[in-house]
């Protein structure tokens, strides 16, 4: 059985596939509030992924996951670039390898955190039910 | 009808174990009369030297009365006999080895044997006494594989051999080859560290909160993760049970210890299910958070004995099991624990559910199966309920880390977004929204208490 993966759109990452095709792909998840793209991932290319990032796994849905955050960037680069899913995406994604790996090593250290306002959960936990 | 009524279970055993001085007087006597001095110290992982353990964790949770009616660090026979028939020697059925393990270096250096009394610090404070009835050896390797089982052993759910890949394995055989057995005593009591204090509960406690609160029947849900709304949908669901009416309590028991990497803190898991009723998703009269302290083992059916074990000493009725309870890899059946619960495991010495085996376990099972999301039925579905399998769209922990990771807020059929703001919370104070090897060697420094100062 073939293995995927899920690239998550963002409107940054749609407005960059506009025009492309690849548009045509696009998948809503969870009732359209998250859109994606399912890319399928060859064999050969999905052993190299695996021996190259050993946190990769393939969860329950059969969709390889768990890989650094720089991979899933340089992933949606290479398809917008490409203007396809097909399997030159891989090549150009397994010819990155080194600088996903550099970038990686950096990500599992520090991410930066989205810059969203969460005043209103620190205002629910001033009157905590549990107290200690 | 009081025929059909559920009464809270007594605790494993027969009666909790409390193991702990709370006179500071007291404490002080009983430390002045230890023959040795021993600091508490990670265990570290055999061949990258992380923190894997530590155990302060299982002496907390012995003494205060979670893993009744284990009292202690266990003699060889009762080691023998948890490894071999999953029962301690008084017979009560016991999923794990507790082991208090050191060096044979250290071992030379406390130079005590048996019947005497070592001082356990922890952080550089008296702790806990260990009363020596025991000194014996074991083979790491050996306890680590026997604890889980085999393929050839257990061919009921054992599907690979465990290996150095499996966390659980990992903390066994990480262990120091010198077992010193016998009772703990906690002689200064800790206090929990926030946010973790208003969330302890040890045994005697949580019964008296039920009864504060009026709740006969009580459902467990066991956590180490931050609730997506798949969570939130199993304990409604799982809720549902009870007696004559749906239970009236709904306890998340969230158990804190040395995480994995790409796990979510402990602070984001425990603060995370509290949002759940603080923003009024379940009403807080209905639901309460706890935790319970454990390196967890990830044994699946073990491991899901060792819950029913606390959650019953904990005072409650029933307990919720999803597929792949406490598991990572395919080591075990997907179903193993719900098999252990349902039809029973004969080769690890269960031939009927553990309900039904003499000195089992009178908390009830409830084997739920899978929520997905159905854009067909537009919610959060029941798979046992839900018959739009093509369209499902399945709640994947590692796709939902991945989005976060990605900083894309959730929607809200994934992640409600007071939820996801307390991953916000703890990621912009840790600088990464999950475990990293920073944070782990951090929280092995700090631990989840602090010790007062006994001059001794």
């Amino acid at each position: 059985m073939a293995h995927y993966m899920v690239v998550l759109l963002d409107d940054k990452r749609l407005n960059a596939l506009k025009g492309t095709g690849v548009e045509e792909k696009i998948v809503d998840l969870f009732g359209g509030a998250l859109k994606a793209i399912n890319i399928e991932v060859p064999e050969e290319a999905e052993k190299n992924i695996m021996a190259a990032f050993t946190s990769a796994r393939i969860d329950s849905r059969g969709a390889i996951t768990d890989v650094p955050v720089a991979f899933n960037r340089v992933l949606f680069e290479e398809i917008a670039k490409q203007k396809s899913i097909g399997p030159e995406v891989w090549n150009g994604v397994l010819a990155r390898v080194d600088e996903i790996k550099e970038a990686a090593a950096k990500e599992s250290e520090y991410l930066p955190s989205p810059d969203i306002d969460i005043s209103d959960i620190e205002e629910l936990q001033k009157e905590p039910h549990q107290k200690p | 009808m009081s025929g059909l009524l559920i009464e809270r279970p007594l605790p494993h055993g027969g009666r909790l174990v409390e193991r702990v001085v709370r006179d500071p007087e007291l404490g002080k006597k009983m430390a002045k009369t230890c023959q040795a001095v021993y600091d508490i110290k990670p265990t570290l992982h055999y061949e990258t030297g992380v923190p894997v353990r530590n155990v302060y964790r299982e002496i907390m949770s012995i003494c205060y009365g979670f893993f009744s009616p284990v009292e202690g660090s266990m003699k060889k026979a009762e080691l023998e006999r948890v490894l071999k028939e999953r029962r301690l020697l008084n017979e009560w059925v016991f999923p794990y080895p507790m082991l208090f393990d050191i060096s044979e270096e250290d071992y030379k250096q406390l130079g005590v044997t048996v019947g005497d009394r070592v001082l356990l610090r922890l952080k550089g404070e008296p702790f806990a006494i260990l009363d020596v009835e025991e000194v014996y050896r074991i083979d790491p390797e050996e306890v680590a594989t026997r604890t889980f089982g085999t393929p050839e052993d257990n061919p009921e759910v054992v599907r690979e051999p465990f290996d150095k890949k499996h966390p659980g394995w990992v903390i066994y055989r990480s262990m120091n080859p010198v077992i010193l057995a016998g009772k703990y005593t906690i002689i200064n009591e800790p206090k929990l560290r926030p946010p973790f204090d208003r969330f302890w509960y040890p045994p005697r406690k949580s019964r008296e909160e039920y009864e504060k609160r009026g709740w006969r029947t009580v459902i467990n849900h066991q956590t180490r993760n931050v609730p997506h709304v798949g969570h939130e949908m199993l304990m409604k669901c799982a809720a549902y049970t009870g007696d004559v009416e749906p239970c009236h309590g709904i306890q998340v028991n969230a158990i804190i210890g040395v995480k994995r990497r790409g796990d979510y803190p402990d602070e984001a898991i425990v603060e995370g299910h509290e949002m759940v009723h603080l923003a009024g998703y379940i009403k807080p009269e209905r639901h309460l958070v706890t935790i319970c302290l454990w390196d967890m083992r990830y044994g699946n059916p073990l491991e899901s004995m060792l819950h029913g074990i606390i959650r019953q000493n904990m005072g409650c009725t029933h307990h919720m099991f999803g597929r792949d309870h406490a598991a990572v890899g395919e080591y075990y059946d997907m179903y193993a624990t719900q098999i252990l619960w349902g039809k029973g495991i004969p080769s690890f010495g269960f031939p009927k559910p553990l309900n039904e085996v003499p000195y089992g376990l009178q908390i009830k099972p409830q084997n739920m199966a899978e929520f997905w999301y159905c854009p067909h039925c537009g919610e959060i579905a029941y798979s046992g309920c839900c018959n739009h399998t093509k369209e499902k769209q399945k709640f994947s922990g590692s796709f939902v880390r991945g989005m976060v990771a990605e900083g894309v807020f959730p929607p809200k059929v994934i992640f409600r977004p007071e939820v996801y703001k307390v991953i916000v919370k703890w990621w912009k104070k840790f600088g990464y929204p999950f475990c990293n090897e920073k944070y782990v060697r951090e929280k092995e420094e700090t631990l989840e208490v602090d010790l007062p100062h006994m001059e001794v």
